[in-house]
């Protein structure tokens, strides 16, 4: 499928018809990772793109044959590492589901309240990088980005007060969550999260009604709600594109149906519906965490006890599949245990592998420049791409 | 002593006054952007960061000259100067304080315009000699985008010329003694100011009018195979034609060298307006994202021009019905 | 760009926008950077902070922790851990011990699994250096690491108690000690 493509020599004429091929290789400032894409210009105007992925490709799913049950969740944060607490929640559910373990109450709540502060420390970091690429390194973007990130620094530093790491935690394991609130988290967690809403209303105030900002996002990169559904995509290019799918909602997991959020929609299919989808997502997000804290119940946060040997989780013959909302769209693991304590085979689903398919649809017909703020607005990880 | 050797020696006072002039405003740039985004700038090298600047041009002067296999020799080595010079020039007609300038030409404002045009030569050869498709692409973005925003500039530049009825720089900031042309006629004013800085922004290729270099996408234009003494070279010459344009604007709309005080604390004030248009500029340059080039040719072709050239006639007769009428 | 019917309307709104952009940035002008001036300022590091690995004495007998079981050897995912066993009449030792601090994940899971609290993180990371042999422990340098800096919060037994079911319920309707379900 992905071949190779074929390098060809063209002649730098721009008298008419003559199409120029550039490498918007893997080593660029915006694309987001390791992504190749070879575009076909006519002039400024893309005029065919060929996708080449797997530059990130680190055998995920043959490890996981090789590592067992207790040790693989610290692996699975790996995949979509910018959203990290959301990828292992992906693959424990999935192993709980085939094992048909339960998750005591305090464990699904705390679950929760990590998810959803991980999707706002991913919206922050995808609303920095998407208007660094906008706006250049040196430039207006660089400005957004850094205030975005000093958000994101807080809510980093709350995961390290919970579990040691800013990054890739490592916090679940199969049948709860590792660790449990330390004491004055909580009233910390609650003025992160009052100071991030304020900023977040600070960056809509630089953002909408900006000329310049709206120019580069209105009727850009447009996925309309047939492309969306026929193409297969997730997470908020499906919810700006007019169908209203979140897993949260459609398949709830981990007691996301005890917690009131809506589900932002919007029409428009353009960048500016999939930033507006996000910019209201922050918001709901930090609702659920409100909700979360005031009603964590008391209990163990694991229902069995803690891991001592390497070898104690073992899961019954079956095969089961979980998907969960993550940041980018819906993240699914599928997982065929045999009875030992190490699966037999596991495959994730990425959001962002789904979401790529779609470049090759709306990218032609726009300019170079569109293309960044169309990658942008997608919002790839390409550890879930390539895994 | 004869004139030519004063000329000559103020010249070369002039000319090392703007080149370390331009590097500390890179620090100056570096600070001030790093202020408004929660961080500190450059602060270890020399007491907060004052030798930044000397470190960074040892290092680039100290580094390899790489020229591309297939790059076209005379073009890609004759770039970088074809760039700085015109650029630099433009300090010759800049006067100071009154007598105090290299050359107070009495074309002065003409001879400005006309020459810092020019720059538009090094950089589309920097572009083609270069041999590198980004390079090209983004050559041809900034030859589309100079050439449209010039002409703004210019008609925002000759408003004031108007109104001071002469194109003698030192003859138009004596007519700012009563008022500063920004505050010209209550709405004149303030309105050709913003389209001149509009349009500085666009001739110097700031964000939000960057495309050429856009960082995210074609990775420093038409600069990107330059290295060593060479990109020096044209960093020092965008630079000096920022500070340049920034002169210019305090000189044409903020009152020059006039000020309270003493006299020769003229130039004084003038170094402090020039820095403020300057910070003005940065200031927006930190706070914007940058837009499409279309879009930037549709903003010069059907709001800016149009808007100057409304400006200019309005201007002239204004002038015109003040001076001959009642 | 301009449009004929409500040109003033958008270019009021453009100047609006711009006016708050430009005012946010400014604005920021005025805050405090948040930047911590390392390495003469160290930030405030949290009590679980995962940190470089290190092995611990006794508190009591001053005598080494670790048994030699070799636990950590089997969970470690990246496998960097090798442990060498040696059988003695009251207890056991570990005769050799390295830790690839290079490819080590820092996930912990070698201190929730230490039976005797042996292996601990320590609140810091600073150990950049220029050859990549530093970064392989052996014990004796695992064990001066413990000495040498301040350890985080988790142990192998706290992990494990603050994970476990309750086994003695406070109240006795609440007795979910075992696992539910296998």
């Amino acid at each position: 499928m992905a071949s190779t493509a074929t390098t060809q020599t063209v002649e730098i004429g721009y008298g008419g018809n003559e199409r120029l091929i550039m490498n918007m290789g893997p080593q660029h400032p915006s694309a987001h990772g390791v992504f190749r894409a070879i575009l076909t210009l006519e002039g400024e105007t893309v005029v065919a793109v060929d996708a080449v992925i797997g530059y990130l490709h680190r055998c995920h799913e043959k490890l996981a044959e090789n590592l067992t049950y207790v040790q693989y969740p610290t692996i699975a944060s790996k995949t979509d590492y910018v959203s990290a607490m959301t990828a292992e929640l992906a693959y424990v559910a999935s192993v709980e589901k085939v094992g048909k373990i339960d998750v005591p109450k305090r464990a699904q709540y705390l679950r929760v309240l990590v998810a959803e502060l991980q999707r706002i420390a991913s919206h922050c970091l995808w609303l920095g990088t998407w208007c660094m690429d906008m706006g250049g390194a040196l430039g207006g973007g660089a400005t957004i980005f850094l205030y975005a990130i000093r958000e994101r620094e807080l809510i980093l530093d709350l995961f390290e007060a919970l579990t040691g790491a800013r990054l890739l935690y490592g916090f679940h394991q199969i049948g709860g969550v590792r660790y449990d609130v330390p004491a004055g988290w909580a009233e910390r967690c609650r003025q992160t999260v009052d100071l991030i809403e304020r900023r977040v209303a600070e960056y809509e105030a630089m953002l909408e009604g900006n000329a310049f900002f709206l120019v580069r996002t209105q009727g850009v990169g447009v996925v309309s709600r047939e492309l969306a559904l026929d193409v297969g995509v997730c997470g908020p290019l499906i919810r700006g594109s007019g169908v209203g799918y979140d897993v949260r909602r459609a398949e709830p997991y981990s007691s996301y149906q005890d917690f009131q959020f809506t589900v932002p929609v919007e029409t428009a299919g353009d960048c500016f519906a999939r930033y507006r989808v996000r910019m209201v997502e922050f918001r709901e997000s930090i609702k659920i965490v409100r909700q979360v804290l005031d009603g964590l119940p008391e209990g163990p946060i694991s229902s069995r006890p803690g891991v001592k040997s390497v070898g104690q989780v073992r899961i019954p013959k079956g095969e089961g599949y979980t998907r969960v909302e993550g940041a980018r769209g819906e993240l699914g693991c599928y997982v065929v245990a045999d009875g030992g304590a190490k699966p037999y085979r596991l495959k994730w689903r990425g959001a962002s592998f789904c979401n790529l398919a779609v470049l090759p649809h709306i990218i032609p017909g726009h300019k170079v420049a569109d293309v960044v703020a169309i990658m942008g607005s997608v919002d790839p990880v390409f550890g879930e791409v390539d895994r | 002593m004869p004139p030519f050797v004063y000329h000559a020696l103020v010249g070369f006072i002039v000319l090392n006054a703007v080149i370390g002039m331009v590097t500390y405003v890179t620090l100056l740039e570096r600070k001030f952007a790093a202020r408004m985004q929660s961080r500190i700038g450059p602060y270890y090298v020399g007491p907060h960061g004052l030798l930044q600047p000397i470190a960074d041009a040892i290092k680039l002067m100290l580094k390899e000259d790489v020229v591309p296999t297939l790059a076209d020799r005379w073009v890609y080595n004759l770039a970088p100067l074809v760039f700085l010079v015109p650029c630099i020039l433009i300090f010759a007609t800049i006067p100071f304080a009154p007598g105090l300038g290299v050359a107070d030409l009495n074309i002065g404002v003409l001879f400005f315009l006309a020459v810092s045009s020019l720059e538009i030569v090094g950089l589309f050869m920097g572009g083609w000699g270069s041999n590198n498709k980004y390079a090209l692409l983004s050559a041809m973005r900034a030859v589309n985008q100079i050439i449209s925003y010039d002409l703004p500039f210019i008609f925002a530049a000759l408003v004031p010329v108007v109104l001071a009825g002469s194109l003698q720089m030192s003859a138009i900031v004596e007519a700012q003694r009563g008022l500063w042309f920004v505050g010209a006629w209550y709405v004149l004013g303030p309105l050709a100011f913003l389209a001149f800085l509009v349009a500085t922004l666009a001739a110097e290729n700031r964000v939000p009018f960057d495309i050429l270099e856009a960082e995210s996408e074609l990775v420093a234009g038409f600069r990107v195979e330059y290295s060593g003494m060479k990109f020096s070279l044209i960093m020092l010459g965008e630079y000096a034609h920022m500070i340049g344009t920034s002169f210019l604007g305090a000189l044409l709309f903020l009152g020059g060298w006039l000020g309270p005080g003493p006299e020769w604390l003229g130039p004084v004030w003038f170094l402090l307006k020039a820095l403020f248009v300057f910070l003005v500029v940065t200031w927006v340059r930190w706070s914007f994202v940058r837009i499409r080039v279309d879009q930037i040719l549709a903003i010069s072709w059907k709001l800016l021009l149009p808007l100057t050239l409304l400006l200019l006639m309005v201007t002239a007769f204004l002038v015109a019905w003040s001076a001959g009428g009642a | 760009m301009a449009r004929n019917g409500s040109f003033l309307g958008e270019t009021v709104q453009l100047v609006g926008a711009v006016g708050r952009a430009m005012g946010m940035t400014l604005r920021n002008f005025f805050r405090r950077p948040v930047t911590v001036n390392y390495p003469t300022v160290k930030r405030v590091y949290p009590d679980r902070f995962r940190g470089i690995l290190a092995l611990t004495y006794d508190k009591d007998t001053g005598e080494e922790n670790c048994i030699g079981c070799r636990l950590c050897e089997f969970i470690c995912p990246p496998q960097v851990i090798k442990v060498e066993m040696l059988k003695a009449e009251k207890r056991n030792w570990a005769k050799t011990f390295t830790l690839e601090l290079y490819a080590c994940e820092f996930c912990e899971l070698c201190v929730q699994v230490c039976p005797t609290d042996a292996i601990i993180m320590l609140k810091t990371f600073d150990l950049a250096t220029a050859d990549r042999r530093e970064m392989l422990l052996d014990k004796d340098r695992l064990h001066a690491l413990g000495l040498q800096h301040e350890p985080s919060w988790a142990t192998g037994n706290r992990l494990r108690d603050m994970q476990a079911p309750p086994k003695v319920a406070k109240d006795p309707g609440k007795a979910e000690a075992k696992e539910p379900a296998e």
